[in-house]
């Protein structure tokens, strides 16, 4: 709204042409989104205790975890209303990109919330069930993969881009194209829904891996770097960086509340919306392998999950002392605050690793 | 007061911690924990405003 509004003014005052600037929007889309959730955040946490939107904690789960219980949770509205409205004010709305991270962005939000809701509101334990969650989180991922790849115009934005090789690139066609896609966006939605388990561990990896991804939706959506990179140009990417910063505001901003000990907790509202929208982002700028490796530790803890169902099932032992991950190391007997540190010390080396597919190629 | 139910979860009335609860937080001991974490931030604000006098000139 407001690119519109300096468009319209820059008719008169010629500074408003300041505005139309990718990387001015993004930054002030961050600080924007800050600003939003710090306003916001304090009122919000206070009216969720007032509802008595308490976390409940699994008993048989670290001991140490117990005391979390009651902790207000839900806390991810704050991220996706600070996003949504820092979008809206920042980003071009006749962007189709922007449109379906946003949608994207709701529509897995709006499925945590029922999850959620059930859980802390009608005191069910099993929340949606597991059945329901993910014919939602699939008609929604399928959804996203059909207009993305009916709406592209270009071989380029269908191929598979496979990171430090200039030249390798392989056409997935239509078909494959919305298979990845819908696998991408659900396994990031869920990666980071599992990562959330200790305070500050999904958020920060969020906001790194969403800043990293909005210098590459940058550089697929300008020509001339696209070009120097050789990077496919995919007109109209460049805008979902402003995406980026907004995720990058909500996230550091919701991190100043969910900083161990955690005031408020995002919950699966947050968690769902915030791994869907980092999926798509990737899809849309052709990073997805980019995103496996940024992301890594969703993957690893996603991972650590699947292990131990597998193993336990088939030799009924257990790999790790308890899955995700991050509770194996808490048994093993790292605080909560060195687990949740060295995790995002791992998340900025990978950040790195992906950050110099950039150039590496 | 926490309460465990019979479906494993140990659920609580939901309270605030931080500023708003203070003297309510079962873990108010350790609040000051979140300084540090509360710094950085600060400091990636303060990175971030330095970063936009690249194109704001």
């Amino acid at each position: 709204m407001l690119l519109e509004l300096a468009q319209w003014l820059e008719q008169h005052v010629r500074a408003f042409n300041v505005f139309s600037y990718l990387t001015l929007r993004a930054v002030l889309a961050c600080l924007t989104a800050l600003v939003i959730s710090f306003i916001v955040g304090p009122a919000l946490i206070r009216k969720l205790a007032a509802y008595k939107i308490g976390q409940a904690v699994r008993d048989d789960g670290p001991q140490t975890h117990l005391v979390k219980a009651g902790t207000p949770t839900m806390g991810g509205a704050l991220i996706l209303v600070s996003i949504i409205v820092t979008t809206l004010l920042w980003a071009d709305l006749s962007n189709r990109f922007v449109w379906v991270v946003l949608c994207v962005t709701v529509g897995f939000g709006a499925i945590g919330w029922v999850d959620d809701y059930r859980k802390v509101v009608h005191r069910n334990p099993k929340g949606l069930s597991a059945r329901a969650k993910f014919f939602w989180q699939s008609v929604l991922g399928l959804g996203a993969a059909v207009f993305i790849a009916y709406s592209t115009n270009l071989p380029a934005q269908t191929e598979f881009i496979v990171p430090f090789f200039k030249q390798v690139a392989y056409p997935l066609g239509a078909i494959g194209f919305i298979v990845m896609t819908y696998f991408v966006i659900v396994g990031t939605s869920n990666a980071v829904n599992l990562t959330d388990g200790l305070d500050g561990l999904a958020i920060m990896p969020t906001v790194m891996v969403g800043s990293a991804l909005g210098i590459f939706a940058y550089v697929a959506g300008n020509a001339v770097f696209a070009k120097y990179l050789g990077f496919p140009f995919i007109p109209g990417a460049g805008e979902l960086t402003v995406i980026c910063g907004a995720i990058a505001g909500a996230g550091l901003a919701f991190l100043w509340f969910n900083a161990y000990p955690a005031e408020v907790f995002m919950g699966d509202v947050g968690a769902l919306a915030l791994g869907a929208a980092l999926g798509t982002i990737a899809v849309i700028v052709r990073q997805e392998i980019v995103l496996f490796i940024m992301g890594g530790v969703f993957v690893v803890e996603t991972l650590s999950v699947m292990l131990q169902v597998a193993s336990f099932k088939l030799t009924g032992r257990r790999i790790f002392r308890m899955a995700p991950l991050h509770h194996h190391y808490e048994l093993k007997g790292w605080k909560e605050n060195q687990v949740v540190v060295r995790f995002w010390i791992i998340t900025m080396m990978l950040v790195l690793i992906g950050l110099s597919t950039l150039k590496l190629r | 007061m926490n309460r465990k139910a019979n479906d494993g979860m140990v659920w609580a009335e939901a309270d605030l911690r931080g500023k708003a609860g203070r003297g309510v937080s079962a873990r108010r001991g350790a609040r000051s924990q979140n300084h540090p974490v509360r710094f950085w931030i600060i400091t990636m604000m303060l990175v971030l405003t330095g970063l936009s006098t690249l194109k704001l000139r």
